[in-house]
């Protein structure tokens, strides 16, 4: 693995894997984060080879948590890592606004792995507002042996400044591979000690808080104009290009490549000057002044919200008496979209329109022509749960009990797989969906308005390791209000979304050794709550189970769906049941079934035979729950155990 | 007649707050379910076509055509509708002792007909505290056990499709106007011919001014008394204007006033009082407690009730002049009301009016109700 390959070989790494790369070259010690699509492989990576390198490192409870955890190992000595998608930056926030605070000691680094254009998100958030928000360097790797070689540097970085680092990936980076070569690997040792009999002013053996304000907050933003000295000289923010070009592009990130590629496609290499910054908060103003200096119109050249746009628009404004007037071509100026990812095209399109050239941009339509086309050689799904997926039976039971309470109740959404339910294809069953644990304190604030005469009841889902994550305080929360919520948690034991990551309820941590699963349903038994437990495979228990819960609406109930993933580790590729439909008996499309299994229950492993007017089981993608076998009306589905 | 879809069915009957509950859409497929009284709808289905809306009491039911079908002429009726006898009623010594409403005649025509052969069970309405349980009884106790009127609507007919879907034949069902409604329109298309519902062998009426919504009087009625200590409940005969519930604690006499926010919308359009469908309809007589009204209309009714008087279930009387005259103004009082309001609320038509309509009448009937109206 890339972790253990020696130096020097050019190796394809994936950029998370460049990450953790960097990481180990630089004597990390101890890593943590909490899964998050597209962050998760920098701790997957780092946990595979934690005993070979003599390694902590953990998937914590939540972000907040696992930046704690790296923090305390920094304040010990030892150089620490933190990773997490975008959105967790926000839930380790307040804890990351008071680290800034305090400072660190052993070099730290925050990886957050941005998702423009929300391939795996309900969000396009941009983290890196909270470097300027927090005052704290942002570094922002443009390929992939810079995701390795700028997270090692940040280590540096960090343990000269005696601050955390930010180093932001996107999903384009971070899931994409490319050549990288790696460094010599150290020798690491050195034992964990946290000094703090000194002064409460020595930061390096004094107490470690956050105030008193008065003298850290000034000490912060001496820290921040030293990080802003040592980006003046860093080789991460480099010139290409014409001396005097007509056009000068700043960029970062990985928008950097896609402005290499839209000059090839333009041919206009020779015209354009691209400054790509490494270091982008805060900005060097010398080196800024120097490269803006080269001519007028300035295209800048990044996704989402325009961060790096802005500052440079200050930095220009305070220039201006030195450098004159630059004309901005940029998101404001509706050069590029400031939602979604960027691509070579769109940057090719907007050089094309400041450099005056022809270029044909990709017609409106061609995305969905291509669509198309491929669709045309593959069968249209939509997009579903997994055949035997607990999930789609959860919600066949739960969406039964809603309409049969009849008082037009719903549920409150979660973050997972399940999230999926909010979907057409998967009943639409997911009413409000926002961030991790926030269906549950919808659901607990929903229950509070009876008293104005609300009389729909509410419901919340939340996967196992939501539940952990940020439910707790949210049921807590129900119960000593006396909030008549009802929790439903689809246990399938694992952080099935981001690739069956261990979280506190399972039995092996991180790194693959044994730890104690901290029981969900004493947690919820503990609280207060009423809990019962049930297999979502058995959807008349489970109806009925959901159905009482409604009718009672006196306290906070739980109620446990428990059944494994069917991607998991023990169940995949391992039938439960043989399934097969009896043609003779199967009603089809006639009035008393209308195609109920293939139509509306909708798992991918049953199919409908258009000749027969039949539905028939597809062996090879039927995981063999037998959950059909109960939804079809005329006993046509049969199911045998397999021994 | 017009059959359509279960979504046509939704939005003309459930959606329009039409729907009573009777349970005819009920245990057909996988799609509607009865619940606390309340027929509801689980998942979509998209078929153009389907037993739910065709036989569905309060969508396109064509009264003119239900008329040419079951009695060979048209729907112009006087008095009780179409009949063959108009008696008095009450179980005979062969019944025994029961519970029943009033003169036991429902219960006692069904006894007769399982001990005929003529019937191997029927689909009944019992009830489990105040919600209404319709069953299958295939014995003289388990008749005895429904006896007793439940004043609320009840899906009586999803007992019978589920009874049917699960093979069982010959089955009779003691049924409100409604829901022999229902019945009715089986008889005059079956839409899956492969499937097992259709008719029923023999449907005794009950004669219904109005019923109460199930969950309405659960809620009401429950502050009130304890729903495990009903023993039975009356509607006596004007001017007494109370519901009385009899408890093992004592009798309870509601006023009628109390609990009219509980009719459904659905009984104010329907023009039957006194299941002008059935093959024997079965009421009050009112102003002797402990006896019945008995129509017996079909051929089939005349043959039961005829052998029912013969072998002691029951005992027929001459119904006197003033009591036939009496029930004959309420049933037509009923009638004219509700094609009034039903015309009123655009839910009535003639055979080629635009729909959808809840009731269809032929169409010289409609041109004289139309003219009536002075469109
Ligand atoms: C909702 C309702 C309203 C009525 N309104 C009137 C009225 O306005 N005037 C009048 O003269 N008579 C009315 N009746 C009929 C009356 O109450 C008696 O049912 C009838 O006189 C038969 O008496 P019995 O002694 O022969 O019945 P029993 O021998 O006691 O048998 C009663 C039968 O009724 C069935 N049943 C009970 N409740 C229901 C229900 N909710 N739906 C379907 N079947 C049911 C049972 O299955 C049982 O077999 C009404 C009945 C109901 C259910
Ligand atoms: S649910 Fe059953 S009857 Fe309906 S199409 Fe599927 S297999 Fe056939
Ligand atoms: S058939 Fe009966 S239960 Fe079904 S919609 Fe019509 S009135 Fe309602």
């Amino acid at each position: 693995m890339a972790n253990s390959e020696q130096a020097n070989q050019r190796l394809t790494l994936m950029g998370n894997q460049a990450i953790s790369r960097g990481a180990l070259e630089a004597g990390m010690r101890v890593a943590a984060g909490y899964p998050g699509t597209p962050s998760s492989e920098i701790i997957e990576n780092l946990a595979k080879s934690a005993d070979e390198h003599g390694l902590y490192v953990e998937w914590s409870i939540n972000e907040k948590v696992s930046l704690e955890v790296a923090a305390a190992a920094s304040l010990a000595g030892l150089r620490s890592l933190c990773a997490m998608k975008q959105n967790g930056v926000n839930v380790a926030s307040d804890f990351l606004l008071h680290l800034a605070g305090s400072g660190i000691r052993a070099g730290m680094v925050l990886v957050h792995c941005d998702d423009p254009g929300a391939l795996s998100s309900v969000n396009e958030g941009e983290s890196r507002h909270f470097a300027r928000m927090i005052e704290l360097p942002q570094l922002e790797p443009g390929d992939f042996q810079e995701a390795k070689d700028m997270t090692k540097w940040a280590f540096e970085l960090s343990e000269e400044l005696g601050q955390v680092v930010m180093l932001r990936s996107v999903t384009r980076l971070s899931h994409a591979s490319g050549g990288v070569v790696p460094g010599p690997l150290p020798e690491v040792s050195g034992q964990a000690r946290f000094e703090h009999n000194g002064s409460l002013l020595d930061p390096q053996r004094g107490p470690v808080t956050a105030g008193p304000v008065s003298v850290n907050h000034p000490r912060m933003q001496e820290k921040l104009a030293r990080a802003v000295e040592l980006f003046e000289e860093s080789p991460f923010n480099t010139y290409s290009g014409p001396e005097e070009p007509e056009l000068l592009v700043i960029t970062c990130s990985i928008c950097s490549l896609y402005v290499k590629e839209a000059l090839v496609m333009l041919g206009a290499a020779d015209r354009v000057g691209v400054l790509k910054l490494g270091t982008t908060w805060p900005l060097p103003p010398k080196l800024v002044q120097r490269n803006l200096e080269r001519c007028e119109r300035i295209m800048v050249v990044e996704e989402v919200i325009p961060f790096l746009e802005e500052n440079l628009k200050i930095m220009a404004a305070e220039l201006a008496g030195q450098i004159g007037p630059k004309q901005f071509m940029a998101k404001r100026e509706g050069y590029l979209p400031s939602t979604g990812e960027l691509n070579p095209d769109l940057v090719a399109a907007a050089l094309a329109r400041a450099l005056d050239i022809e270029y044909q941009e990709r017609p409106a339509g061609y995305a969905a022509k291509v669509a198309s086309a491929a669709q045309a050689t593959d069968t249209p799904r939509e997009l579903a749960f997994c055949p035997g997926c607990p999930h789609r039976a959860s919600y066949w039971s739960l969406k039964s009990a809603l309409a049969l309470d009849g008082r037009d109740g719903f549920i409150c959404g979660d973050i997972g797989c399940y999230a999926l339910g909010a979907r057409p294809s998967n009943y639409g069953i997911l009413k409000t969906l926002h961030a991790m644990g926030s269906g549950a304190g919808l659901a607990t604030g929903f229950g509070q308005l009876g008293r104005f005469g609300m009389d729909q009841p509410v419901m919340a889902v939340s996967g196992d390791s939501t539940f952990y994550h940020a439910v707790i305080p949210a049921l807590i929360n129900a119960v000593h209000q006396k909030s008549p919520m009802s929790l439903v948690i689809m246990d399938n034991s694992g952080t099935a979304m981001t690739g069956f990551q261990p979280h506190p309820g399972t039995q092996t941590d991180a790194m693959g050794h044994p730890v104690p699963p901290v029981d969900l349903e004493g947690i919820c038994r503990a609280l207060g709550a009423e809990v019962t437990v049930c297999d979502p495979f058995d959807l008349e228990t489970t109806r009925q189970a959901a159905m009482d819960m409604l009718a009672d609406q006196s306290t906070a109930k739980v109620l446990i769906l428990r059944q494994l993933c069917a991607l998991s580790p023990e169940r995949k590729g391992k039938k439960l049941y043989d399934v097969q439909v009896d043609p003779d008996k199967c009603l089809g499309g006639q009035c008393g079934c209308n195609r109920l299994c293939t139509r509306v229950f909708g798992c991918p492993g049953l199919a409908w035979e258009r000749e027969t007017g039949r539905a028939y089981i597809d062996e090879v993608i039927c995981a063999g729950c037998g959950v059909c076998a109960s939804v079809c009306p005329a006993g046509a589905i049969i199911k045998t155990e397999r021994a | 007649m017009i059959k359509q879809g279960p979504r046509d069915l939704v939005e003309q009957v459930q959606e329009a707050g039409l729907c009573i509950g009777c349970g005819s859409c009920v245990e057909l497929c996988p799609y509607f379910r009865s619940h606390n009284g309340k027929t509801v709808v689980l998942h979509d289905c998209d078929l153009e076509q389907g037993r739910c809306h065709a036989w569905c009491p309060k969508a396109e039911l064509d009264l003119e055509e239900l008329s040419q079908a079951l009695w060979g002429k048209p729907y112009r009726f006087t008095g009780v509708g179409p009949h063959l006898a108009l008696t008095a009623a009450k179980a005979g010594p062969a019944l025994g002792e029961g519970a029943f409403q009033s003169g036991g005649t429902v219960s006692a025509l069904l006894a007769a007909a399982l001990d005929q052969g003529m019937i191997q069970g029927a689909v009944l309405t019992g009830r489990e505290g105040l919600e209404p349980l319709p069953t299958l009884a295939r014995s003289l106790d388990e008749i005895k056990a429904c006896a007793g009127s439940k004043f609320t609507a009840a899906p009586t007919l999803a007992a019978f499709n589920r009874a049917q879907a699960q093979g069982a034949e010959g089955l009779a069902v003691v049924a409100t106007p409604c829901q022999g409604a229902a019945l009715a329109q089986r008889r005059l298309d079956k839409v899956n011919p492969d499937a097992p519902t259709g008719p029923a062998e023999l449907v005794v009426g009950l004669f219904c001014n109005w019923g109460l919504d199930p969950q309405g009087l659960m809620r009401f009625l429950g502050q009130k008394v304890n729903p495990e200590t009903i023993k039975a409940m009356d509607i006596p005969p004007p001017p007494a204007g109370v519901l009385t519930v009899e408890t093992t604690e004592g009798t309870l006499e509601i006023p009628l006033d109390e609990i009219r926010g509980f009719i459904p919308p659905a009984c104010a359009i329907c023009p039957d009082m006194t299941s002008e469908w059935a093959d024997v309809s079965v009421g009050m007589l009112e102003g002797r407690p402990g006896w019945n009204t008995l129509v017996v209309r079909s051929e089939k009714g005349r043959a039961l009730a005829e052998a029912a008087a013969d072998k002691g279930w029951l005992v027929l009387e001459e119904m006197p002049a003033d009591m036939r005259e009496h029930l004959a103004g309420a049933a037509e009082a009923k009638r004219a009301r509700a094609l009034g309001a039903a015309q009123e609320q655009g839910l009535l038509g003639g055979p080629d009016e635009p729909g959808p309509k809840a009731l269809r009448v032929g169409p010289e009937f409609w041109a004289e109700l139309s003219q009536g109206k002075g469109e």
